[in-house]
């Protein structure tokens, strides 16, 4: 199966500069439904889902591969390669902002910019590191992921009745649009949670924009600052938006820090 | 109005409303009672503040996202926090309102308790957990007891191939079923052969009988004690087996050990045995010899002076009675001399009989002096009342000598040797074997010789053990006695003081009973018999013996006719015998023979009366006297004439 058809690649916009946008944990690519036309009329844009997310190929999924960022990071060399991107823009949310910072690493020519919505190199608080989350929290959230106690209460009966296998009878009912199989799920945010990607920030050359929300309990104000001050190369945009999702909360204000930043000329 | 605001305040589940920017607006009494806020509290913060750590992130990456995107979102299991930090399960609906413009005007948030429901869902859910770790506990142990009764299916298929005896299965009619290897390396057949066919169809014939009764026994107890039958080989041969066996849900089980080798090894051992104890009774015999041919010398000395007095003319009369005496008395002792060295060295069959101890001691006793020696005093003390004991002669009277030749070892060749009998004992405990009920006849032997040294007390009965030099001693002779005593029921025991001497005692049970054996003295009471000029026809190939025959023959009344074999005596004889009263024959003789000569008579002229005369039993205890009469040799005048004047009839005068 070819790359394009594994992750359910939709591609947009003119035959320019590749703008890839990568979804965070918890939705598929509809988190850039509201964004992504904006740069249609400068950009190729390219949408595609994580492996385990809305229309991709579950079958591809590999436990092992994706125990981490890495493979995640993979996944999107592989992606831009397959598509023949060089020098784009890679526009990742949350979880896929570090994915991206992974992927410049493994290969920096693939993207002369990145665009960091809400990222956090790591979600549990350090020594003079402040991640947001206590390890009891970090514990209690994968605690709650393992019962299968939060979230979709459709999906209880047939996690109960032992028909795991078939979501999509609880799923389709409720959301079309944030579509994830439960088990990847919960594995993508062991993956997501347990990282500690701060070293990596040092080794990306791209020019970087790291877009912070007002009030983000996941990704707090903190942690912007501090991916800020560890790339090489990057500015800051706080945005008067509040929650985790200013894509979707507050697009226009995305939209415009996003092409504030691609105006601007290299380096400057 | 008023209704309206109670049912919003109070209604049986939680409302909120939160501005466009997420932050709540209001919301109702049950909610704020439920997470034990006032209202006041609540109003202003976001609806995710609410929420656990878990379901701040869930509702930041799934639900906010989806009520942004679709306007709504059903159903959410998520976690309040309290006032106090407890949780509070619920269920969450929320709505997008917006105005005519598609702006939000406000988030309309529906809070479900969810207590009961998420506790069904935990049971439901640790149910299955559990219900799946049995499943994979079952699974486990399936595969686990499979494997386990694989391994013992392999080891019992071992055990059933590897087996050296036979082993089969077959129903309760006896039909085999089953059988293992060990049928074609024992009896060459193949289990197809074999598979389907009745085990009576294998069997000896001569063992049917007691092979259905094994097995129709073995159906209600099982076969313990081995029952041995014959099965056939394929090539036709017949070989033995001890069978064991059970019965068990309708099927019968044995085990068949082959014993063909065994009965071939038993026989083996009966044949070494027997050549054992003939070889031990000639080593007897070989110590009787010398002691034989010194007596003899002694008594041919006798006889020979006597002779050479006889024959002085001028011998007084009283002189010569005294003469012939000692040369009778000698004659007489000379016999019963070699008449006990023929029985004792007899070829039979050995066979327990009925015997008189004290007799068979004192004819024993008197042989004893020619065997030690006449440095060595023999002394008997022999009771006069029967002590009747049931064991073989031959192999008792081996054992006395056996145990005399010891002793006068032990003597070095002077000393007392004293036999005795006492008829009232017991068998004492002996060498660890308890005592045992009954009387016995206890023999014992006294020697005042060396004695035996206490270390060697417990080997001196040890086939081969002997403290002699080599050619002096088999060391069989103990050992013999000890075989013999344990044989007849008795036991034989030692005791010995170095220095002093050695006590043999022989117990031998006793019976109540007469002597199965006859008489053996005929008296001499009747005056001397002569004949009346019949005639005999004397056939002896040995010429002093057919000369002296003639002459004492002649001497007291008869006529004689000398033939030297039995061919020249049927000649002599012609068709009918005419002319000829008795026929007085030796038994041993070149040609046919003196038997075969009375035999010949017997059917051609059954009148005429046949006299056999041997020296030796061993022909007649062979083939029997066959109803004719015989005198031993060394027969006297005397006997012949009485038994002559019994057989031929007076003439007629």
């Amino acid at each position: 199966m070819s790359v394009v058809r594994r992750h359910n690649v939709k591609q947009g916009g003119t035959s320019g500069t590749a703008m890839v946008f990568a979804h965070g944990f918890g939705c598929d690519q509809n988190m850039w439904r509201f964004v992504a036309p904006a740069f249609e009329d400068r950009y190729r844009t390219i949408l595609f889902d994580h492996i385990g997310a809305g229309g991709s190929d579950l079958a591809a999924y590999d436990v092992e591969r994706y125990a981490t960022l890495d493979g995640y990071a993979d996944d999107v060399v592989e992606l831009c390669r397959g598509l023949s991107v060089t020098g784009g823009v890679f526009v990742g949310h949350s979880v896929s902002a570090m994915i991206g910072v992974l992927a410049a690493k493994k290969a920096p020519e693939l993207f002369a910019s990145l665009v960091l919505v809400c990222p956090s190199p790591r979600y549990l608080d350090d020594d003079g590191y402040v991640g947001g989350f206590t390890r009891p929290q970090v514990e209690e959230l994968l605690e709650f992921l393992d019962t299968n106690h939060m979230g979709w209460s459709q999906a209880m009966a047939p996690t109960i009745m032992g028909n795991a296998d078939r979501p999509e009878l609880s799923e389709e009912l409720t959301n079309s649009f944030c579509r994830m199989d439960p088990d990847i799920a919960k594995r993508f945010a062991r993956a997501t949670f347990l990282a500690d990607n701060r070293a990596d920030l040092a080794d990306v050359k791209a020019r970087c924009l790291v877009i912070q929300s007002s009030e983000d309990v996941i990704a707090p104000q903190e942690v912007g600052a501090y991916v800020h001050r560890h790339l090489a190369d990057s500015a800051f945009a706080l945005l008067d938006a509040t929650g985790h999702c200013p894509n979707l909360s507050a697009p226009a204000e995305t939209i415009a820090a996003i092409a504030e930043f691609l105006r601007e000329p290299s380096g400057g | 109005m008023e209704d309206l605001e109670d049912l919003f305040e109070n209604a049986p589940c939680g409302y909120a409303s939160a501005l466009p920017n997420g932050r709540i607006s209001k919301v109702n009494h049950t909610l704020a009672t439920w997470l034990d806020y006032p209202a006041g509290q609540i109003v202003g913060r976001r609806f995710l503040d609410l929420l656990n750590i878990a379901g701040k992130v869930y509702y930041e990456t799934h639900f906010a996202p989806l009520l942004r995107m679709q306007g709504f979102f059903y159903e959410v299991a998520l976690d309040l926090v309290r006032a106090d930090g407890t949780t509070l399960p619920v269920l969450v609906n929320a709505v997008v309102r917006k105005d005519a413009t598609g702006g939000v005007r406000f988030i309309r948030i529906t809070i479900f308790n969810a207590s009961d429901r998420r506790r069904y869902e935990h049971e439901m859910l640790e149910a299955r957990r559990i219900a799946e770790a049995a499943t994979v506990a079952l699974r486990d142990l399936n595969l686990n007891l499979e494997a386990r009764v694989a391994d013992r299916a392999r080891a019992l298929e071992r055990a059933w191939r590897l087996s050296p005896d036979l082993l089969a299965i077959a129903d309760a009619q006896g039909t085999l079923l089953a059988v293992n290897g060990a049928w074609t390396d024992l009896l060459g057949w193949q289990a197809s052969d074999l598979v389907g066919q009745s085990l009576a169809g294998f069997t000896h014939p001569d063992d049917l009988e007691p092979t259905r009764t094994a097995l129709s026994c073995i159906t209600t107890e099982p076969l313990i004690e081995p029952s041995e039958y014959r099965l056939r080989h394929a090539d036709g041969s017949f070989r033995r087996f001890a069978w064991t066996g059970a019965f068990e849900e309708g099927q019968i089980y044995v085990t068949g050990r082959h014993t063909t080798v065994e009965h071939e090894q038993a026989a083996a051992l009966a044949r070494a045995e027997e050549a054992l104890r003939q070889s031990q009774k000639l080593e007897a015999v070989g110590q009787l010899t010398g002691g034989v041919a010194h007596d003899f010398n002694n008594l041919l000395t006798i006889i020979r002076s006597s002779v050479d007095f006889l024959r002085r003319p001028d011998l007084p009369e009283d002189r010569r009675v005294r003469y012939m005496d000692a040369v009778s008395d000698t004659v007489d002792r000379a016999a019963k001399l070699t008449g006990q060295l023929l029985a004792f060295a007899r070829r039979q069959v050995l066979k327990p009989t009925v015997f008189n101890v004290g007799d068979r001691l004192r004819g024993v006793a008197d042989m004893l002096d020619t065997v030690t020696g006449a440095r060595i005093h023999v002394v008997s003390e022999i009771p006069d009342e029967p002590c009747f004991v049931m064991a073989d002669v031959s192999q008792f009277e081996t054992a006395l000598v056996n145990m005399a030749v010891n002793a006068r070892d032990a003597m070095n060749g002077a000393g007392t040797l004293t036999l005795r009998l006492d008829n009232a004992g017991n068998l004492p405990a002996i060498r660890g074997h308890s005592a045992a009920p009954g009387r016995f006849a206890c023999v014992s032997l006294t020697d005042t010789g060396s004695g035996i040294a206490p270390d060697q007390v417990s080997r001196i009965f040890e086939p081969f053990f002997t403290t002699k030099e080599v050619g002096k001693g088999t060391g069989l002779g103990l050992s013999q006695v000890f075989g013999f005593a344990k044989q007849s029921g008795g036991d034989v025991e030692v005791e010995s003081e170095p220095g002093r001497g050695t006590t043999f005692t022989l117990y031998l049970p006793m019976i109540d009973g007469e002597a199965s054996e006859l008489p053996a003295t005929t008296r001499d009471s009747e005056g001397f018999p002569t004949g009346e000029g019949q005639c005999v026809l004397i056939v002896e190939d040995n010429l002093e013996v057919g000369r002296f025959a003639t002459q004492i023959l002649e001497d007291i009344g008869y006529r004689t006719t000398w033939a030297a074999n039995a061919e020249e005596a049927l000649e002599k004889l012609g068709a009918d015998g005419a002319g000829f009263d008795v026929v007085f024959s030796d038994v041993v003789m070149p040609g046919m023979g003196g038997l075969a000569l009375a035999k010949i008579l017997q059917r051609r002229m059954p009148d005429l009366p046949v006299l056999l005369a041997s020296g030796y039993s061993h022909v007649l205890a062979q083939d029997g006297q066959h109803d004719f009469e015989l005198v031993h040799k060394p027969y006297s005048a005397h006997q012949l004439g009485r038994i002559l004047g019994r057989m031929v009839p007076r003439r007629r005068t």
